[in-house]
């Protein structure tokens, strides 16, 4: 692989494990907070699995030479993550974290069935391994969506008002970076495009089920910036409590 | 209200909330029983309940509960309401013994005939599950065809009535189950280096002694 290539491969993998472990982080916030017992240990544990896949690809980007991944993790700020600004929006109340757990997800489960075809084997493997525990988080998803979004006007409003609000962020998952062609030319990805594509298809099937109903996305600016390392006020804040026990000692061995 | 967790003073909660209000008497969730197999190719052994607002989401908390910490290959989930049970046996003994001989369907001399008739007579496909030992959990142990849970454990009791021990039965209607799909099989295969999630995996005793001893070994200030 040529130096190009390899800076093409990293800016993708950062990307993808900065998403995983914000929302992670995130989502974990609701530990203890669920709105009922079961739920609760539900995205509890798939907020640990995002925090695990983060770790897949923490280690795929040590192999090409960048920092072991605790102190990736722990010790960059705000503007050296690469993560989608979606993510890193306050847990708000429950209709917004479905909503986003529902956009992001659906979108994470296409984007690893495309990278299980990657030509990086590494991406393709880890993809192809990550790839069960994502169509489980869409399962999750999509019931409660279909549940609460054809129940009470309540739940229906509320959805439809995170949904509103959501969906620029959501747009932002599918930024490009300069290193997009690249990546694309060596059949490292696809594209945002293609991705992209998909996921409105796969977002309107299942809201179709619902009384919700699909912003028209024409109409919509793309909250981008963060896949530069622009990011909303709510990062720094997230980043320096993750971070607080390790950084009281960097050298611990947990 | 202010909390050392962070998450929670952020939620601005008042320091003493206001009572909850009056509930209806019967607001909670109907109760689900589920399902596992534990490996391909083995019967689907009954592993506990959930409570949900509906079958799909009780398949969803089914997975939670029983297949986080020790994984299976598939699952279903059936209302408890769904579950017909038959009397208990003794140890050792069988329920079907105690129940009256089962009536053979029309003149069919083979079992295939029979099944045939009683497709046509409309009935319906029954689940099976044994229970061997009290204390152990009921098994699947195949499907029958008939017109109710009653008639549908006479003809268990022709098929596996030579089983035993049988101490107790649990009749339930195909249809009524809510099983994993073939084609999601993927997702019951978790990432396998999980044992960060075990507190098992943190040995930190070893660790523990030895700062007791250093503490014990330090020189006192």
């Amino acid at each position: 692989m040529s130096a190009a290539n390899s800076d093409a491969l990293k800016d993708l993998l950062y990307r993808l494990a900065d998403d995983q472990l914000i929302l992670g982080h995130r989502n974990s916030e609701w530990n203890g907070l669920g709105p009922i017992l079961e739920e609760d240990i539900a995205f509890s544990s798939m907020a640990q699995d995002k925090l695990g896949h983060s770790l897949q690809l923490y280690l795929l980007l040590q192999g090409l030479g960048e920092a072991e991944p605790d102190t990736v993790a722990f010790t960059r700020n705000a503007p050296q993550f690469h993560c989608a600004q979606l993510v890193e929006l306050p847990i708000g109340e429950y209709d917004f974290s479905l909503i986003r757990h529902f956009l992001f997800d659906t979108a994470e489960l296409l984007r690893f069935e495309l990278l299980s075809q990657s030509s990086y084997e590494p991406l393709a493997q880890v993809a192809r391994k990550l790839k069960g525990e994502l169509k489980y988080h869409v399962l999750h998803a999509n019931t409660w969506i279909k549940q609460l979004g054809s129940s009470t006007e309540e739940a229906i409003d509320r959805l439809q008002g995170s949904l509103n609000f959501a969906m620029p962020y959501a747009l932002g998952l599918f930024e490009k970076t300069g290193y997009e062609e690249a990546l694309i030319a060596e059949g490292i990805f696809v594209g945002e495009d293609e991705l992209k594509a998909g996921w409105i298809e796969k977002i309107t099937v299942i809201l179709a089920q619902t009384s919700l109903e699909l912003p028209d996305l024409t109409t919509l600016t793309p909250v981008y910036g963060g896949r530069a390392g622009q990011h909303t006020e709510h990062l720094q804040p997230l980043l320096d409590e993750m971070a607080e026990v390790f950084r009281v000692d960097p050298t611990a061995e947990w | 209200m202010n909390s050392l967790d962070p998450r929670i003073t952020r939620l601005g909660l008042p320091d003493a909330p206001p009572p909850p209000p009056d509930k209806l008497a019967l607001d909670q969730f109907e109760t689900y029983e589920a399902f596992h197999q534990k490996k391909e190719g083995t019967a689907y052994a009954y592993v506990g309940p959930v409570h949900a607002p509906s079958a799909d989401v009780a398949f969803l908390f089914a997975k939670e509960q029983y297949s986080r910490r020790f994984a299976c290959t598939g699952m279903w989930v059936v209302p408890t309401t769904s579950v017909h049970l038959s009397p208990y046996a003794d140890d050792n003994a069988s329920v079907y013994d105690e129940l009256p001989a089962a009536e053979q369907t029309g003149n069919a001399s083979t079992a295939e005939q029979q099944e045939e008739a009683l497709y046509t007579a409309g009935d319906e496909d029954y689940d099976i599950f044994h229970l061997k030992k009290r204390g152990k959990a009921h098994v699947h142990v195949g499907r029958v065809r008939a017109t109710s849970p009653a008639a549908a454990l006479q003809v268990a009791k022709a098929v596996f009535g030579d089983q035993r021990p049988v101490v107790n039965v649990w009749v339930v209607r195909s249809a009524d189950v809510l099983r994993s799909d073939d084609e999601d099989r993927d997702i019951w295969l978790t990432t396998p280096e999980k044992k960060y999630r075990d507190a098992m995996a943190y040995r930190v005793q070893d660790k523990i002694e030895r700062f007791k001893q250093e503490q014990k070994n330090a020189p006192q200030v």
